[in-house]
């Protein structure tokens, strides 16, 4: 096998369960962003632009679409014949096996991968943030602190620390103390979920914890605080520049909002640093006479007759004549008949909203389909997929689900079709 | 798809010349159409129909058509059989120069090295998506030595243009080249298909003749003494022979039907995909029928136009019936009204340029104004 001396390893294998029906099959890194990316864009082209061309991509959850879509790595130019990017899902052994439990333990199972590499550093990246980030500057960190351990953080309000991994150092910012979401922080410098280790350290590591029965083999919650139990050397990284977990429909709207309001913080144009993508191959995106468009990101295959009002679409997005799409992010195919409203919503893939139909945020009445366990901020998420009867009516914080048993007066779907 | 066919696509047509737009480089590598070059309709309509095997011939100015085509990785064409070949012209240690007849040497070998039954050789100033499937199935059942696409358009897009004139069986009996009258509205689209052994035989007698102009035209004029079948193309093609045509061309794509037939077929028009991020329209734009490619910021008002990739048109600047290429940049409070900017011209503010519809003004790649 080919030799490289440092291997990337992305987590791509979780559920994603708070993006509700958008990840209900695909895994959530697989889940379209920005107009023109996947979720997996981001970490796969900061590696490629990082010069990192050892890519394991650890999938377990819905794997299809995330295969394919990865497929030989050749959009982020990690189709190598020494190194390249290589799906590693969980597999059947002689002895014990199992799925991958945690973070961590989707190392542990593949350590015979990274052993196999003769890696002698190992970053591990999640597949589920937005940023750009050069993993070069901070592995040269690590290898000149000589450190066991070197996690990137970011400055994040102090109100928001609640949310976060957040991490007290001392001099040098060495690592102190890790706490997992906690109420009172004396830092706010928080994990980004990014973590360069040493490979033969963490190898020791990851096997102590596997051996511990009490441990989740998670890297923020176990793997962290038994390297510092243990005295090793960690560090603190610092990031400054565009980060979000989009690990929420909340999040994952804004995040999208984004790119509208604050364009030049992620910064997209960048040709030193670009993202890259699997392309769709379609034709440019076409206004018509009719349309009206403002503030709105699109792309390839677009071809809009109404109004779209501070949106972003990905490929291939129809938007009929007298349709109106407001503060909404449409995901690839999706088809909004004439007439329709569409107010802070997110469509999957494919889906049809049939003529006249009202969704989003500024419509108001009882549902079914309400569901504030997934959706805040009176986000609609309508699953890919479907076509939306005519004239439905879909309020705030709704999520239409085809798999919800909805009694007929009040369903919303009029078909399914595989997308 | 599977075709049991090679292809052969001429880049350069020393009979059409675009002006500024084909100094820089070939006719195939003209941009067109928004996030193509003209040669990536042709290579697509090859690829879609199964074509594996696809040799480029290039006369000079190739630099641009091997930046675009690269390895072929973007039309699938990078395979360790056959797949993309660009053939420039043929020049070995002993004959410096590329006379007599020697450019068709490499040719020659390059079809000897292939192995399908027919070839497929198309010309590049024409815009089309289809598969020629059923043009090698029709050749094939009409018995007839060689076949090659028309359609209706007459003389109607200027020249050059090569008319036919056909028996009932649609076998040619003349070929007119830009002719001043003709009762025939048979106009060639350019794309021909026969047998690899018999193309291989004709090459080698034009070789042997000292005959240095390989060509459509030059295998047409051989109706005398083969059987050449003219076959009716009746899907959309543009074609593209000067700068007003092509101007026209480029307006088409604006019709919504001529936009469908080109580009949602069903088989994709592939491309260099360049990465770019997505369109960005900001607050104050205003853009009404207009085709727009990834990584534009649109910041001004743009209206009947096509832009490439990577262009920029800033506050308060209005940009009519004009073809943008790519990474140009218009900077505030410009006027351009029927235009065409090549790659990456730089507009400086206040600028206005208008043309004519019959004359577009047509800015150079990398001019400053």
């Amino acid at each position: 096998m080919a030799k490289a001396e440092i291997v990337a390893m992305i987590l791509a294998g979780g559920q994603g369960s708070r993006l509700g029906v958008l990840t209900k099959n695909i895994a959530k890194p697989a889940v379209p962003f920005g107009s023109r990316y996947r979720i997996i864009d981001f970490p796969l082209s900061n590696c490629s632009n990082s010069g990192i061309e050892t890519v394991g991509v650890l999938s377990q959850y819905q794997p299809l679409a995330l295969n394919t879509y990865v497929g030989n790595g050749h959009p982020w130019d990690l189709d190598r014949n020494n190194g390249g990017a290589f799906i590693l899902p969980p597999y059947l052994r002689s002895g014990k096996s199992d799925w991958y439990k945690g973070t961590a333990n989707a190392i542990y199972q593949n350590r015979e991968f990274l052993d196999d590499c003769g890696a002698k550093y190992v970053i591990v990246l999640s597949g589920d943030h937005i940023y750009k980030m050069n993993y070069a500057r901070m592995i040269r960190e690590h290898i000149d602190m000589e450190a066991d351990a070197t996690l990137a953080v970011i400055e994040v309000p102090w109100e928001e620390t609640s949310r976060f991994g957040i991490l007290n150092t001392g001099p040098k910012d060495a690592i102190v103390s890790f706490i997992e979401k906690p109420k009172k922080a004396k830092s706010n410098l928080a994990s980004m979920g990014v973590y360069v280790f040493t490979w033969s350290v963490l190898r020791d590591v990851l096997v102590e914890d596997e051996n511990d029965s009490d441990s989740d083999n998670d890297f923020g919650k176990n793997i962290v605080p038994r390297m510092l139990s243990h005295d090793m050397k960690l560090f603190a990284y610092r990031f400054s520049g565009y980060w979000k977990d989009v690990g929420t429909i909340s999040s994952l709207w804004e995040s999208n909002m984004d790119l509208l309001d604050r364009p030049e913080e992620i910064n997209l144009i960048d040709r030193n640093w670009r993202i890259y993508s699997r392309n769709p191959s379609k034709p440019s995106n076409y206004i018509s006479g009719d349309a009206t468009v403002s503030m709105s990101a699109m792309t390839d295959g677009c071809q809009i007759y109404g109004t779209v009002l501070h949106s972003v679409l990905s490929d291939s997005v129809t938007v009929e004549k007298g349709a109106v799409v407001k503060d909404s992010v449409l995901l690839p195919g999706v088809t909004v008949k004439s007439g329709a409203f569409l107010d802070k919503c997110i469509v999957g893939f494919g889906t049809i909203i049939g003529k006249g139909v009202r969704a989003g945020a500024s419509i108001e009445g009882e549902s079914p389909y309400l569901n504030t366990h997934i959706c805040s901020e009176g986000i609609v998420v309508i699953e890919k997929g479907l076509k939306i009867k005519d004239h439905s009516i879909i309020p705030a914080n709704s999520q239409v689900d085809c798999d919800l048993d909805v009694k007929d007066e009040s369903n919303v779907i009029e078909e399914t079709f595989r997308v | 798809m599977f075709l049991d066919a090679m292809g052969l696509i001429l880049a350069d047509n020393n009979k059409i010349s675009l002006g500024e737009l084909s100094k820089p480089r070939a006719l195939a590598a003209i941009p067109f159409g928004g996030r193509y070059r003209i040669i990536d309709y042709m290579l697509s309509c090859m690829v879609n129909s199964g074509i594996k095997s696809v040799g480029i011939l290039t006369l000079n100015k190739y630099k641009s058509l091997m930046d675009h085509l690269g390895t072929g990785a973007s039309w699938d064409l990078d395979r360790k059989n056959f797949g993309l070949h660009i053939l420039p012209p043929y020049v070995n240690s002993e004959s410096k120069s590329t006379e007599d007849g020697e450019e068709m040497a490499g040719l020659l070998d390059f079809i000897r090295s292939n192995r399908t039954e027919f070839v497929i050789l198309a010309n590049s100033n024409i815009v089309i998506n289809t598969t020629f499937n059923d043009f090698i199935d029709v050749h094939v059942q009409s018995g007839a030595d060689m076949s090659v696409m028309y359609n209706k358009d007459g003389t109607k897009y200027g020249t050059p243009n090569f008319i036919f004139e056909t028996d009932k069986k649609r076998i040619i009996t003349d070929v007119l080249f830009n002719p001043e009258k003709t009762d025939s509205n048979k106009c060639c689209i350019g794309v021909i298909t026969l047998r690899r052994t018999l193309l291989i035989d004709l090459i080698a007698e034009m070789m042997a003749h000292g005959d240095r102009n390989f060509g459509i035209y030059s295998l047409l004029k051989k109706f005398d003494t083969l059987r050449i079948r003219a076959y009716e193309y009746k899907g959309l093609v543009l074609r593209i022979n000067n700068i007003q045509t092509y101007f026209n061309a480029s307006m088409q794509l604006l019709d919504d039907k001529v936009r469908s037939d080109l580009f949602w077929t069903g088989a994709p028009v592939l491309t260099k995909v360049k990465d770019e991020a997505p369109t960005l329209y900001f607050e104050a734009c205003d853009v009404k029928n207009a085709l727009v490619s990834d990584g534009c910021r649109i910041m001004g008002k743009v209206s009947n136009s096509i832009l490439f990739r990577g262009v920029t048109v800033s506050k308060n600047s209005v940009v009519r019936n004009a073809v943008i290429m790519q990474d140009v940049h218009i900077s505030d409070n410009c006027v351009l009204d029927h235009v065409i900017l090549d790659k990456n011209a730089v507009i400086r503010p206040g600028t206005q340029l208008v043309g004519h519809k019959d004359y577009p003004v047509v800015i150079d790649k990398g001019a400053i104004v």
